[in-house]
């Protein structure tokens, strides 16, 4: 049991097919598998496929090809097991910050008193305990996106998607909520497959980095990150980390190219 | 991380998102509403009279005769010499308007979730509705005294044919205008469709539909004078047909004041029930 990966992906491929007819490789040939428990960053141009591939995984868009596999079973029965966080948080601004986290409680017809009390532990987790009470517009962009991540969370999934959670927040607050991110997944002991623009985040991050490239999306690398938990800021400045992220650059060909 | 990655994180700095400033708007509201609301009240009353006495003054320096032209002082003072016949007529018309705006409040918000809702509809029917929104309603007036009578029906229809379409294009707007991600979380979460249009998609669209109201009760008031026009022997509609074949331009005036000061009642009543329903709507994008 151990040993079945979480998430296979097995050939995934993906045609859009517009109204006219035109039809549109996105994804060609994708293999991959995330253990139990590991943190995947994955990172490709624009364009080349890494949402869709987070939408077919969370059973929102169906693959044309191949198949996904959540420990073992179509994703499409899976769906409980899988949570999403979107670039943007998207709170309702007519419910306080619990009932934000609560959404997919009441959703799934599971709200109970210790649902509750888990999102306020998950709050708290990400430091935001004392602000349950308080409207989205009272909290700082990486406030809210950690209430996001509360609200994926709160349905105790086995898989966390994460999609370019913090492409919309500054350097500085970026780092921080890196940190924040590896603190909370060590905590809730989450799979976790994570889009990112920002190659140096892809590696401080992850276990594995997974480099997607274009026209038609497709897997051109997997490299293992071999170095230590729990990483510190310390460890963007290390060798290591350099060589890792001047691999991926070169894999994606990148002049400052993403964006 | 800067050495690493130094065309990337100046990149970043630079897309900062102008992120609404989170720590600001809840105080601005706080310590600035009150003052800022009487400012704005003020300015509006000073606005008002200050035309209300340009247009006194011209009447005056104009010498322009009765038969054409008064001034707002004998309209006030036409109204205050019979105010109950005044407000017996507003009172009909306050109700046929009424009628008609919640009517056509009821239909238009229902039709513009069917269209929303049922994608078939929206092919078959928006042209169309589109294309019957062009009509001015008030054409269809007579068409409606054919239908309904000479009653109080007949002007609350015509009410209603003007408030409805702001409403069913106002509520298909904003239930378009909830972001694809909630979506997505609701389907993730196998949220029914019920749960996810009162949960979120409803709400939503509120502010949408609360614009709509606004600007479909002033419309609703128009639909009521018209309808009284046509076919009226009550109501402020008729207080200026009258007038009009009396060649009586103080009790015109009058009953063009005690119109415009409906229509502002409502919409003023319309935009509190907002305010105290809706406290969210000005943080929402
Ligand atoms: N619903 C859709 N219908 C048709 N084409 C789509 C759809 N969604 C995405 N595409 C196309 O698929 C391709 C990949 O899109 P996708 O959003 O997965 O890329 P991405 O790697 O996430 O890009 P970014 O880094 O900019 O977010 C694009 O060419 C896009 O036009
Ligand atoms: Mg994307």
């Amino acid at each position: 049991m151990q040993d079945q990966p979480v998430i296979s992906v097995q050939d995934v491929g993906m045609t859009y097919r517009s109204r006219d007819g035109l039809e549109n490789q996105v994804l060609q040939g994708c293999n991959f598998d995330v253990a139990s428990g590991e943190f995947v960053s994955i990172v490709g141009q624009s364009g080349s496929g890494k949402t869709t591939l987070l939408k077919i995984i969370s059973g929102l868009v169906k693959n044309t090809a191949g198949e996904v596999q959540v420990r073992g079973r179509d994703v499409n029965e899976a769906l409980h097991d899988i949570a999403m966080v979107f670039q943007s948080p998207v709170l309702l601004p007519w419910r306080n910050n619990l009932d934000n986290v609560m959404l997919p409680m009441e959703f799934r017809k599971r709200a109970t008193r210790q649902s509750r009390e888990y999102g306020l532990e998950l709050l708290d987790l990400v430091g935001l305990g004392d602000k349950a009470k308080k409207y989205s517009y009272e909290l700082s962009g990486g406030m809210q996106q950690r209430v996001a991540i509360c609200r994926a969370l709160v349905s105790h999934p086995e898989i966390l998607l994460m999609d370019e959670p913090f492409g919309a927040l500054d350097a500085m607050t970026r780092d921080s909520m890196n940190i924040e991110l590896q603190r909370i997944w060590q905590e809730t002991k989450r799979s976790v497959l994570f889009v990112t623009h920002s190659i140096p985040e892809a590696v401080w991050l992850g276990d594995r980095v997974v480099v997607v490239g274009d026209r038609p999306g497709r897997i051109i690398a997997d490299i293992k990150v071999d170095l230590p938990r729990l990483r510190t800021k310390e460890h963007r400045y290390s060798d290591d980390f350099a060589r890792y992220v001047a691999q991926v650059e070169s894999l994606i060909g990148v002049s400052g190219a993403i964006s | 991380m800067s050495q690493a990655m130094p065309v990337e994180s100046t990149m970043r700095v630079g897309a900062a998102s102008p992120e609404k400033s989170p720590e600001v708007a809840p105080q601005r509201r706080q310590g600035q509403s009150v003052p800022v609301g009487v400012v704005n009240a003020v300015k509006a009353v000073v606005g008002v009279v200050g035309v209300l006495a340009l247009w006194e003054l011209a009447v005056l320096l104009l010498r322009l005769p009765e038969y054409l032209m008064v001034g707002p002082l004998s309209a006030v003072q036409e109204f205050f010499a019979r105010p109950e016949y005044f407000m017996e007529n507003a009172f009909i018309t306050v109700q046929e308007a009424l009628a008609g705006f919640a009517l056509g409040t009821a239909l238009g918000v229902l039709c513009g979730a069917v269209l929303y809702y049922i994608p078939a509809m929206r092919h078959f029917l928006y042209p169309t509705l589109i294309a019957i929104d062009t009509i001015p309603k008030v054409a269809l007036a007579p068409l409606f005294i054919v239908w309904f009578g000479f009653g109080f029906e007949s002007k609350a229809f015509v009410a209603m044919a003007i408030a409805f379409f702001p409403l069913v294009i106002n509520t298909f707007d904003g239930l378009s205008s909830v972001p694809n991600e909630l979506k997505e979380l609701a389907r993730i979460n196998r949220a029914g469709r019920w749960m996810q249009m009162t949960k979120i998609e409803f709400i939503y669209a509120l502010p949408s539909i609360f614009s709509g109201a606004k600007i479909s009760i002033s419309l609703a008031v128009g639909g009521a004078v018209v309808g009284e026009f046509i076919a009226g022997s009550s109501g402020l509609g008729y207080v200026i047909l009258l007038a009009n074949s009396q060649v009586d331009l103080p009790s015109m005036f009058a009953a063009f004041m005690v119109l415009a000061a409906i229509s502002l009642i409502f919409f003023f009543l319309i935009s509190v029930l907002a305010q105290r329903l809706l406290p969210w709507r000005n943080y929402s994008k």
